[in-house]
């Protein structure tokens, strides 16, 4: 069966870095080609925070991200199967991408309880009891008909250790299989594992390497963005690419700050995802080279500067930022405007790295990063060892 | 500003001509028209990047000076006004007191100035700083600082002291307008108030018409907000009658309020000819109860590209911006071209038929519920 498989993703690599494990490629998908390293909004909704689909095409965005809890629950697999699924009832053409649901439904419910068959939880609107199972999980992807799904994953939060993380790692492999098995579309939407394992070296390992014996498209690495110590979320990324095929995309699950960004396209991973630039807009905070400023702050009153000026976005075309400080959080449209232009940074940054990295000057790239981010040359300790591992040594 | 009236309809419904308009003096307007709708300076959940994508819409920003008065420092030391300032900068710039679609306060203005109400609270403007205000925002058209705190229930002799005011910083607004190198393209309408009174109207009326503003505001008659939508022009048209009859012919009027499709008709049919268009953001939801629902036939944005009831209804049920985004455009789009059906019909002489197309919609119209199931 392997062999004949329809793949509904294909991966190719363009360029690597000769230094660091970072390099550039492009998925092919059945609705849009994705160019890596990629980092992919999250439209938990079906929507991106107030922007017209044709807004993110115009900002060049070819892969957004939905949730499958929040679009399982409203508007339901039901109405998503007769519209089409998600591409056609929200009207966009290029990529989508679905989380497995797990995530949300552990963070969000207290009450949810992890067992063999599923994730038992109970119902936020009539409180009966409920399983998300790994076989629910890809019915409710199918209808929204992602280009890429998730599998569900038993997920413990990152500071947890002993016995419950490697019962987890376990329990993660066993469902792949029974996700794999439930996919009704392998040919038009793939499925990716996600290896788990905590912070614990060895668990990671002997997932990731059991994981790379199933037949698929790609891999994501998860239970890492979830306030460990830096110093070990790292070392977790750099040993998981270290393991995973490198004819293949690696997906770092919920992580898109722009430093962690290029310390992990560094490390070898191609996709990211990250709902804080599009969520953060609502109040005002705009990202710039260098970091973000509030725009609510009256340092802004009179700055009649775009919020950058080297963004050739819509936003920094046409305001300023002392108009937007007079609406931000008063004002729906001002939600909008800076969703527009952090969208547009997330996928400048990832376009000038990969530019960098076809030119073999990523390194460069990653050391006038680090100046402009850092100015008075105060780097934090587990980015510079993060990339003295891939041969990058930062001058201060 | 020039106004020429070029034919009278019926009674007294005016199609008519704006030019020489402020700081765009090329710019010819077609009367009766509605004013873009702006909170804070854009169009409600409309940036200009989403609003370039709506076809016909009106030349002239509606800005108003409760979401601006915190903030006119900032527009001060920016110089070029409040039309580029908020990225308007091909709009001409109209700058009124209140937000029609909010309410005003009762019991604030006194002879010294009047309340605006922003999102900081209360300012009180006096005639002082309403100019030092006009001049940072530097309007194409504004109204003058006026005292419309009348309505029904209000005794004589407050409408009476609201004409007085009102005329009295008419006259200190006129001398500093005058002496103003700022101001000298942007034209001043005079306030028409006097309550629910014809005596106190038609004093105000006549006062103000012998001073030199371009136009005429005629105001008093509600508090705005959402309330001014349930106000009946049938039930003042005799007194609005009264006050017109002594403002000049060539001269435009404006009124402002939450204006529905059928109210407006019946005061272009009284010879108002300037709006508001608050009307389509008043309730998002609500509008499709009078007007037509997303259909497709509809060549607005939000149609056109085929967004469907029920995709906007999830983003109503999830609270999602972009339904404001969505709903705006094509609430918007049918208010505009409403306004345009009123100019052609004008022109046909055929303004009784769009009258009973619209008064069949209104009975028509399907209910909320209807819409969202
Ligand atoms: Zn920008
Ligand atoms: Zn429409």
């Amino acid at each position: 069966m392997a062999a004949s498989r329809a793949h509904a993703l294909t991966f190719k690599i363009i360029a690597e870095c000769k230094t660091t494990k970072a390099r550039v490629g492009k998925i092919n998908l059945p609705h849009y080609h994705v160019d890596t390293p990629v980092f992919m909004p999250v439209g938990t909704q079906g929507t991106l925070k107030g922007l017209a689909p044709e807004q993110l095409v115009e900002l060049d965005c070819k892969i957004m991200l939905g949730n499958t809890y929040h679009l399982g629950h409203r508007p339901g697999p039901e109405l998503l199967e007769k519209a089409g699924g998600l591409h056609k009832f929200m009207n966009w053409d290029r990529c989508l991408l679905t989380d497995s649901g797990g995530f949300q439904m552990v963070s969000l419910l207290k009450l949810a309880e992890i067992k063999e068959e599923g994730v038992k939880f109970q119902s936020p609107h009539d409180g009966s009891e409920m399983m998300l199972t790994p076989e629910k999980s890809i019915e409710i992807q199918n209808s929204i008909g992602a280009d890429i799904m998730m599998q569900l994953d038993d997920v413990v939060h990152s500071s947890t250790t002993g016995t419950r993380v490697e019962e987890a790692m376990h329990r993660t492999i066993r469902w792949i299989d029974r996700c794999l098995a439930a996919n009704k579309h392998p040919e038009k939407q793939c499925l990716f594992p996600i290896v788990q394992g905590g912070l614990d070296p060895d668990l990671r390992k002997r997932c990731a390497e059991e994981l790379i014996k199933r037949d698929v498209d790609g891999y994501a690495i998860g239970g890492l963005s979830g306030g460990e110590e830096k110093s070990h979320f790292w070392r977790m990324v750099t040993l998981s690419t270290d393991i995973l095929p490198k004819d293949k995309p690696r997906y770092l699950m919920g992580v898109g700050f722009a430093l962690d960004l290029v310390v992990c396209v560094a490390l070898g991973c191609d996709m990211f995802d990250c709902v804080f630039p599009t969520r953060t807009a609502r109040f005002g905070t705009a990202l710039i080279p260098g970091g973000q400023i509030n725009l609510k702050n009256k340092m802004f009153a009179q700055d009649f500067r775009p919020i950058d000026e080297n963004c050739n976005c819509s936003t920094c075309k046409d305001y300023t930022r002392a108009y937007l400080h007079t609406i931000v959080t008063i004002e729906p449209v001002a939600s909008s405007l800076v969703t527009v232009h952090n969208v547009a940074y997330q996928l400048n940054l990832m376009t000038s790295i990969q530019k960098s990295i076809v030119d073999n000057r990523f390194p460069e790239f990653i050391q006038n990063f680090f100046e402009e981010m850092y100015p008075d040359g105060d780097f934090p300790q587990w980015a510079v060892e993060a990339l003295k591992s891939v041969n990058v040594r930062l001058s201060e | 500003m020039k106004f020429s009236v070029l034919c009278v309809r019926g009674h007294g419904a005016r199609l008519g001509q704006l030019s020489s308009i402020g700081h765009q003096g090329c710019k010819i307007l077609d009367t009766p028209m509605c004013m873009l709708y702006t909170r804070g300076g854009s169009a409600p959940y409309l940036g200009l990047d989403m609003l370039q994508r709506m076809e016909n819409i009106p030349p002239v920003a509606h800005i108003t000076l409760s979401h601006l008065s915190d903030h006119y420092e900032a527009v001060q030391a920016f110089k070029e006004g409040v039309a580029k300032f908020t990225a308007l900068k091909d709009h001409l710039v109209f700058i009124s007191l209140h937000d029609p679609a909010v309410e005003v306060y009762s019991g604030f203005n006194e002879k010294s100035g009047i309340a605006i109400w922003g999102k900081g609270g209360k300012t009180k403007i006096d005639v002082d700083l309403f100019m030092k205000i006009q001049e940072a925002l530097l309007p194409d058209w504004y109204q003058a600082l006026s005292d419309g705190d009348t309505s029904k229930d209000t005794s004589k002799k407050r409408a009476g002291k609201s004409v007085q005011r009102t005329l009295t910083f008419l006259d200190q607004i006129i001398e500093r307008h005058s002496q103003s190198e700022r101001l000298k393209n942007s034209a001043l309408f005079g306030v028409i108030e006097g309550g629910y009174s014809e005596k106190d109207r038609e004093h105000s009326a006549k006062e103000t018409s012998a001073r030199p503003v371009s136009g005429f505001i005629i105001e008093g008659f509600h508090n705005m907000g959402p309330k001014s939508e349930q106000f009946c022009i049938s039930d003042v048209s005799g007194v609005i009658q009264k006050t017109l009859d002594y403002l000049p012919e060539d001269k435009p009027r404006l009124m402002h309020g939450v204006w529905p499709p059928d109210q407006v008709l019946e005061a272009v049919e009284l010879g108002i000819d300037i709006f508001d268009s608050s009307y389509p953001c008043s309730d998002l939801c609500m509008y499709f109860d009078d007007l037509a629902p997303i259909s497709p036939h509809c060549t607005c944005y939000t149609c056109h590209k085929k967004f469907t009831r029920a995709y906007i209804n999830h983003l109503l049920n999830t609270s999602e911006i972009l339904a404001g985004v969505l709903l705006m455009i094509h609430n918007f789009h049918h208010y505009f071209q409403f306004f345009r059906s009123i100019h052609s019909a004008l022109e046909e002489n055929k303004l009784e038929e769009l009258k009973r197309v619209i008064q069949q919609q209104k009975s028509s119209a399907i209910s909320k519920d209807a819409l969202l199931s």
